[in-house]
Order: structure tokens, then sequence, then C-alpha cells
């Protein structure tokens, strides 16, 4: 029997509102796929694209950037710088061919827990039927 | 049209007067109909000097080469060094002031209009004449361009040989300079992004088959890097030392030694190397065509940073050395900045 794929997903999320709102699905006993590795950084605006392409090198199918809603980060403009450089790295990779269901970004805040379940499993659904990412994927 | 002559006066009038230690600008090389970089330290060499559709570098590059020499020597002659721009370079010093690399004073900017014609590309020249019998290429009437050989001289519309860059360029005179020579003429031969066009009506898995047949040529010379003008970190990232890992070596150390990118020139790193000179150059390369120009297995690299220009100006407004008094394109936000695609 062939195995069944599973998506593997990087999630840069921010310690203030995204990985607090990842926490709060937890507590509330939310269900949602483990294909997720999530990574809590200060702020979304300190995520550099390096992070991103290298989780891609590491072997991610699937990577997504997490932060406050515009107005609500802990460093007030860190989401906003974040925006810019986030939009710069999706059109860059969609344009040298990688699909853009791959790399993403979305808001959630600290109360947001179901947001956050419905985030993971819309990616992971979008994710499967594209099989692994190997195109960035470490020839090392 | 632009004078030579018009060129070398202000060149011996600035050398005479002591204002400058040197000028940056181009010469012939020999026979060849080529123009290499000249450094013009005495009036009496000012008679080198060139001006035609060869003069394709950027000379801005040697500005940080001063810079660091300047703060190798104990006692530098802190006089500015001349250099002569055309308007794409002209920018590249904007970027440069914007991001308080050099300062204003540093540089005395001899700014050259292209007017209606620009620079020529070698591999369309190539295309057209046998490189071998051309003894030399000058600007014509309007925008056509002279070309002499053995057998004589013809006349050739100037885009059949212009650099791809010109023909999409739509800011050819300076926008900052101590003199400007030529005039301001509006022209615009074709859309700004036009080469971009190509890639819009292919579907993803083309244009990763494109980038990965181009990418897997790079053999990681980095000639690219080296001819960049904002290429100028003290450390690159394409350089990341390896770390000897003893007992005593601590979390911190391994975190600030991360290689981001190996130097096997492998797929996957020459993608590295490549997407993360792109990002670094998104809001910064005014597209003088360099990177391009030099790379030994013609990769056509213009493409990863005009993309990066074209989302610039399209979703941000931002055009890279504009202005060297506001903000960089990643140091700027505004509040209604796009983000449909955001989640
Ligand atoms: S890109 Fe524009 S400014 Fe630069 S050489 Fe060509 S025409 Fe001149
Ligand atoms: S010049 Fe060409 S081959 Fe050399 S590092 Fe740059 S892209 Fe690669
Ligand atoms: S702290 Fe959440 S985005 Fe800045």
């Amino acid at each position: 029997m062939e195995e069944k794929f599973e998506p593997k997903i990087i999630a840069f999320l921010c310690k203030w509102c995204s990985s607090a709102g990842s926490d709060l699905a937890g507590v509330s006993r939310m269900k949602y796929p483990p294909n997720v590795v999530p990574i809590t950084v200060m702020c979304s605006g300190s995520i550099s694209p390096n992070y991103i392409l290298s989780a891609f090198k590491d072997g991610a199918d699937g990577v997504l950037v997490s932060g406050c809603h515009p107005g609500d980060c802990h460093y007030i403009k860190g989401n906003y710088y974040a925006r810019r450089r986030i939009t710069l790295v999706k059109e860059l990779l969609e344009f040298i061919g990688i699909e853009p269901e791959r790399f993403q970004m979305s808001w959630v805040s600290a109360a947001e827990g179901a947001k956050y379940t419905e985030i993971i499993k819309d990616f992971v659904k979008e994710l499967e039927p594209l099989g692994p990412q190997n195109k960035l994927r470490s020839n090392l | 049209m632009v004078k030579l002559d018009d060129i070398k006066k202000e060149c011996k009038s600035i050398l005479e007067e002591g204002k400058v230690k040197y000028i940056v600008g181009y010469k012939r090389n020999n026979n060849y109909y080529m123009s290499i970089p000249a450094f013009i330290e005495k009036i009496e060499e000012t008679d080198q000097l060139i001006w035609d559709p060869t003069c394709v570098y950027n000379l801005v590059r040697f500005l940080r080469d001063e810079k660091l020499r300047k703060e190798r020597q104990k006692t530098p002659d802190t006089r500015p060094i001349g250099v002569i721009v055309k308007g794409c370079d002209s920018r590249a010093i904007n970027v440069l002031l914007q991001e308080k690399f050099i300062k204003r004073e540093n540089v005395y900017i001899i700014g050259v209009a292209c007017e209606k014609s620009g620079v020529i590309e070698k591999k369309k020249l190539r295309k057209k004449f046998n490189e071998k019998n051309i003894k030399q290429i000058e600007f014509g009437k309007d925008n056509n361009f002279i070309i002499t050989t053995e057998k004589g001289k013809t006349t050739i519309s100037a885009e059949e040989i212009l650099a791809e860059r010109c023909i999409e360029c739509n800011n050819n005179t300076p926008v900052i300079y101590d003199v400007l020579l030529g005039e301001k003429v509006e022209r615009s031969l074709s859309e700004h992004f036009r080469s971009l066009e190509k890639f819009e009506s292919i579907s993803t898995e083309e244009k990763w088959n494109f980038w990965k047949k181009e990418l897997d040529k790079c053999i990681r010379c980095y000639a690219c890097r080296s001819v960049c003008p904002m290429c100028y970190c003290d450390e690159c990232i394409a350089d990341s030392i390896s770390l000897a890992v003893k007992p005593d070596t601590t979390a911190e150390e391994k975190a600030q030694k991360i290689r981001w990118v190996e130097k096997s020139p492998v797929s996957s790193e020459n993608f590295s190397y490549h997407l993360i000179r792109a990002l670094h150059l998104a809001g910064r390369c005014i597209d003088c065509g360099e990177c391009e120009r030099v790379c030994p297995v013609d990769i056509p690299l213009r493409y990863l940073n005009k993309k990066m220009e074209k989302e610039a100006s399209e979703q941000f407004g931002y055009t890279a050395g504009l202005d060297p008094e506001k903000p960089a394109l990643v140091s700027d936000f505004k509040d209604d900045d796009p983000q449909d695609f955001i989640i």
C-alpha cells in the first residue's frame, strides 16, 4: 500500500499573537493536523527571508509566516515591515516557479485559536495535491 | 548630442582647480572597439577620455574601492573623486547616499545624459556584425549608431543593438550631479517592464524549468557580485565561513555562524544565492545591467532584479535611487500597503 503524502509545514509565529493563538488552539483542545512545526519568533518583522528559504531548503513542503493583525504588533510596526518584505519574497518565489500555495502569510491574534486551526487545515489540504517540495530542497 | 570636448573640458578644469583627486571615466581599450574604465589623475591624461555607445560600465562601483582604500590610509587625501555617470549610474550614487555608505562630498559627479540613445549590448552586436571587423562605434544623429569597420561606416538604428535595459529605460538623464552634460530628452522606447512580459503568460512549471536550467549553469564565480555597485557588505551571506565546533563553542557562536548558503555550485545553493541576492537588491538595484553583462555563463540575472523592481513600483510606488532623503523600500511602509494575499 502506498503511504499517504503528509506535507510538512514550517510555521514562523510571532510570540505575542500568532504563537499565543496556536497555544489557545492547543489548550482549548481544538483539533488540527499534526503536519506543522511551529517556530516562535519575537515578531513577524524579525523573520528574515533567509529563514524562509532555509526552511524550504531543509525540506519544508510549505511555509507559513504569521503575525499580529495590523495595528496590534507588540513592537508597533514590525508586521507592517514584514508585510512588505514577505510580499517581495512571495512574488520572487512565484516568479521562479514555486507553487504559490507553498508560501503563505496570515494574521492570527492571541484570541484566534480557531482561525489558526482553520489556516493549518486549509494549508494541508492545499499542499496534499502538490506532493513533496523538491525544487528548493538541499542537494547536499 | 553630448560633445566629448565638453567632457574633456570639464575634467581638465576640475583637475586644474584641484577639486578632485582623480576622475573615473572611459577610455579606449587599445585597438579594441570597446571602452575600459580610465583613471585620470593628470590634466594631459584627459585626452584619453572617450564618450561613445561602448561606455557600458557602471563606474560607481569604484566609489566603494575608493572608500576602502581611504579607510586603510593613515593620512588620506580627503578630496572627492570625480566620476562620469549615465542616468542609471547616477541613481546608484543616490542609493549609496541614501544608505549613508558614501557622503555627498566624497564624490564629484559628472552626469552625462543618454539623450535619445544609450549603450550597446555586445550579445546583440555579435549577432549582426563580426566583432573582429569592428573598429569603432559612435553616436550618430538622432538615435542612430555609426559603426566603423574595415569596409567603412554603416549607420544603424540604435535600437537594433541597444542594451535591453536602455530600451526599457525611462530615466535616461542623471538625477544627481555637480555638472550635467547633454540635454534631458524624454524618450521611452518601450514599456518599462517589457522584458518581464514573457513570464506573465507561462505556467509555474515552465517558469521553474526556465530558472532551473539557467541557475544550474552558475559556477559561483561571484563576478555578478563583484561588479555590483550595491554589493558592498563587509561580509556577504554567500561567504559564510565554516565554524570549527569545539567543546567550548557556545550556542551563541553557533547561532552567529549559520551557513545560509553553501559554497558548492549545486542547484539548491545556487538558488539560495540568487534569491537572497535578488531580495537584497530589491529597492536598491537601478538596473545598470552589470551583473548580467559580466556573467561568464550568460545567466539572465536582470530578470530577477527587474521583477523586484516591478513589484516595488507597482505595489509600493517605489523606484530605487530617485531620492536619497527618502527611506529605503524595506525600511518603510504605508498603512494601506497591499495585503490581499494575507489570510
Ligand atoms: S539604462 Fe538608461 S541611463 Fe542607463 S545607459 Fe541605458 S539609456 Fe542611459
Ligand atoms: S556571474 Fe554568473 S556564474 Fe558567476 S556567480 Fe554570478 S550568476 Fe553565477
Ligand atoms: S509581535 Fe506579532 S507581529 Fe510583531
